[in-house]
C-alpha cells in the first residue's frame, strides 16, 4: 500500500537532480509518474534507472516553450487518464551578472525557464484538476524566493514571482480540493548548479568553491541540502495528508531563510 | 510503515487533540511514545486506547510547570534509554482578554504554558541530545506565531516568541545532528478550542461559531485544519528524511498566513 496508489504525477524536468528524486519518491508510493526533459536519450536512461515499469513515462519537453509545457500536461492525461500532481520543478538561470550589467536575454531566459513554465503548466493542469476537484501543484522555488542575493537578480526575481503565483493560485482553488505550494530549497549541488554555479559565483565576485561555502555558512547545518530533502516534503504535499497545507512556501534550506 | 522505527518520542500534552494525533502517527511508524497530561485517569485510558502496549507510557503533570516538563524528559530517558524526538506541544489560553483587561495571572500562565514550557523542555532535551549528536525538537506553534489577532494577545505574543526561540536554537545546534522546527497549524477544533473557545471568542467580540468562521474564512481552504494534517507534518519532521530541515516554521494552515 503506497500513499499515492492510483495517483498520476507530472514533473517538469525529472531526468536528474531534484525532479529525479521526487519522481523516485512518488513512484515508490505507488503513483504513475511522467518525467520530462529536452533529451530523449537522457529521458530513457532516467526511466530505466527509476525502474517504474508501466508507471513511468518520459515526454520530451523544452519548458521554455508554451506548446511543450501544455503538451506535457496533456500527454500525462492521455497516457494515464488524469493528472493529480503537477511538480513544476525545472528551472535555473544563465548569464549571471549584477543588475547594472544584466542582459535582456538572460533576464528573459530566466523568466521563461522558471516563471512562465510554472504558469503554463499550472494553468493547463488546473483545466483537468478543477473538474475532478482534486489536485496537488508543487512548485520548486528556492531560498532565493524569500531572500535576495547580489549577482543573482534575475533568479531571485523569478523565484519570488513563483512564490507570489503560488499564494494567489492557492486562494483561487482552495475550496476545490486543490492545493498549491512552493518548496524553497537551499543550495543543492545538482547538475544545474554545477553547470551554472561558476558563472553565478563570478557575478558575485567569488570562486565556485567560495560560493558553495557561502551557501553552507549561511545555513544552520553548515552544509548544502540534498535532493532527497526536497523529495520528502514533496511527498507529504502530494499525499492526502497534505490536504490542509496550501499557499505555503516551505523552507527546506537547513535553517537559512529567516522566515 | 516504519519511518520512526526504534525512535523514542515524548509529547507534552498528548492525551488528546494534536498531541494525541502525533502519538498515534508516531506509534504507527514504529516509535515508542511517552505522552503527558494533567489527569492520571485520562492518561491511562489514552494509553489503553492507543493500544501499543509497552511502546507507550504516560507521565502525569501540568505542562505549564517546569518540574513536569523536565520530569517528562527525564522519565522518558530513564524508562526507554534515550530521547530522539521531543514534542513540545501543549499550550493554550485560560481566561484570555484584550490587553487592556489582561490580568497578570493570565499573562504569566500563558508565558509559562506556551513559551517557558518550550524553553524548559528544549534545554533539558538538548542536554541529552547534544552528546548523542542526534535529535528532533518539534514545537507546536500556531498561525498566531506569525499573525496578530485581537483578544488573544498573550497567545499571539508567546507563539511569536516560540518561533524566535526555534530559529535561534536551530542555529545553535545545526551542526550537531539536531533539528529544531515549529509547526504552525491554523485553527483546529480541538477539545481545548471547544472548551476555551467561547471565552476566547468573547474576548474577540464574537460568538464561538463566528470565531471558527472567521478563522476558516481567512484560509484558502475555508475550513479549519485537522489534527491528522498536523501529525503528518510532525512525522516528516521527526523522520531521518528531514535531517536537513531545521529552523523551519512549517505551516499547516490551509493557506492562511501570507508568509
Amino acid at each position: 500500500m503506497g500513499m499515492l496508489d492510483g495517483r498520476v504525477a507530472c514533473i517538469t524536468g525529472g531526468t536528474r537532480g531534484i525532479g529525479f528524486a521526487i519522481a523516485r519518491s512518488l513512484l515508490g508510493e505507488g503513483a504513475s509518474v511522467v518525467v520530462s526533459g529536452r533529451s530523449a536519450e537522457k529521458g530513457e536512461r532516467a526511466l530505466a534507472e527509476l525502474g517504474g515499469g508501466d508507471r513511468g513515462h518520459f515526454v520530451t519537453c523544452d519548458v521554455k516553450q508554451r506548446d511543450d509545457c501544455e503538451a506535457l500536461v496533456d500527454a500525462t492525461v492521455e497516457r494515464y487518464g488524469r493528472i493529480d500532481i503537477l511538480v513544476a520543478n525545472a528551472g535555473g538561470a544563465t548569464g549571471h551578472k549584477p543588475v547594472a550589467e544584466l542582459t535582456d536575454e538572460a533576464f528573459e531566459d530566466a523568466l521563461r525557464w522558471n516563471l512562465w513554465h510554472t504558469f503554463w503548466t499550472m494553468r493547463r493542469a488546473l483545466k483537468y484538476m478543477l473538474p475532478q476537484r482534486h489536485g496537488r501543484i508543487i512548485s520548486i522555488s528556492s531560498v532565493e524566493g524569500k531572500v535576495g542575493k547580489p549577482g543573482l537578480a534575475h533568479y531571485v526575481t523569478v523565484k519570488h514571482a513563483i512564490n507570489g503565483l503560488t499564494k494567489s493560485a492557492a486562494r483561487e482553488v482552495g475550496t476545490e480540493g486543490i492545493t498549491v505550494n512552493a518548496i524553497c530549497p537551499g543550495a543543492i549541488e545538482t547538475d544545474v548548479m554545477i553547470a551554472e554555479g561558476p558563472g553565478a559565483a563570478a557575478s558575485m565576485g567569488i570562486t565556485y568553491p567560495e560560493l558553495v561555502d557561502m551557501f553552507a555558512q549561511e545555513s544552520a547545518i553548515k552544509r548544502l541540502n540534498e535532493v532527497e530533502d526536497v523529495a520528502a516534503v514533496a511527498l507529504l504535499l502530494a499525499s492526502d495528508a497534505g490536504a490542509g497545507i496550501t499557499g505555503s512556501m516551505i523552507s527546506v534550506d537547513g535553517g537559512t531563510s529567516p522566515y | 510503515m516504519s519511518r520512526l522505527q526504534g525512535k523514542v518520542a515524548c509529547i507534552t500534552g498528548g492525551t488528546r487533540s494534536i498531541g494525541r494525533a502525533m502519538a498515534e502517527a508516531f506509534l504507527a511508524e514504529g516509535a515508542t511514545v511517552v505522552i503527558n497530561g494533567r489527569d492520571q485517569a485520562k492518561g491511562e485510558q489514552c494509553i489503553q486506547e492507543l493500544g501499543a502496549g509497552n511502546r507507550t507510557a504516560f507521565f502525569p503533570g501540568d505542562a505549564s510547570r517546569q518540574d513536569t516538563v523536565e520530569g517528562l524528559i527525564d522519565f522518558t530517558i530513564e524508562k526507554f534509554g534515550q530521547l530522539d524526538i521531543c514534542c513540545l506541544n501543549s499550550g493554550g489560553v485560560k481566561n484570555t482578554a484584550p490587553v487592556a483587561e489582561m490580568t497578570d495571572e493570565e499573562w504569566q500562565l500563558e508565558v509559562d504554558w506556551n513559551l517557558n514550557q518550550v524553553f524548559w523542555g528544549m534545554r533539558r532535551a538538548l542536554k541529552h541530545m547534544l552528546p548523542r549528536q542526534s535529535g528532533r525538537i518539534l514545537v507546536t506553534s500556531s498561525v498566531e506565531g506569525k499573525l496578530g489577532k485581537p483578544g488573544i494577545p498573550g497567545y499571539v505574543a508567546t507563539k511569536h516568541a516560540v518561533n524566535g526561540l526555534v530559529k535561534a536554537a536551530a542555529r545553535e545546534v545545526g551542526t550537531s545532528g539536531i533539528t529544531v522546527n515549529a509547526i504552525l497549524p491554523g485553527l483546529i477544533e480541538t477539545d481545548i478550542v471547544q472548551q476555551s473557545g467561547p471565552d476566547t471568542a468573547k474576548a474577540m467580540g464574537l460568538t464561538y461559531e463566528e470565531m471558527v468562521a472567521t478563522f476558516a474564512k481567512e484560509s484558502a481552504i475555508k475550513r479549519p485544519n485537522t489534527v491528522e494534517e498536523v501529525a503528518a507534518a510532525a512525522v516528516l519532521l521527526a523522520s531521518d528524511a528531514a535531517r536537513n530541515i531545521t529552523g523551519c516554521l512549517f505551516p499547516v494552515d490551509g493557506g492562511t498566513m501570507p508568509y
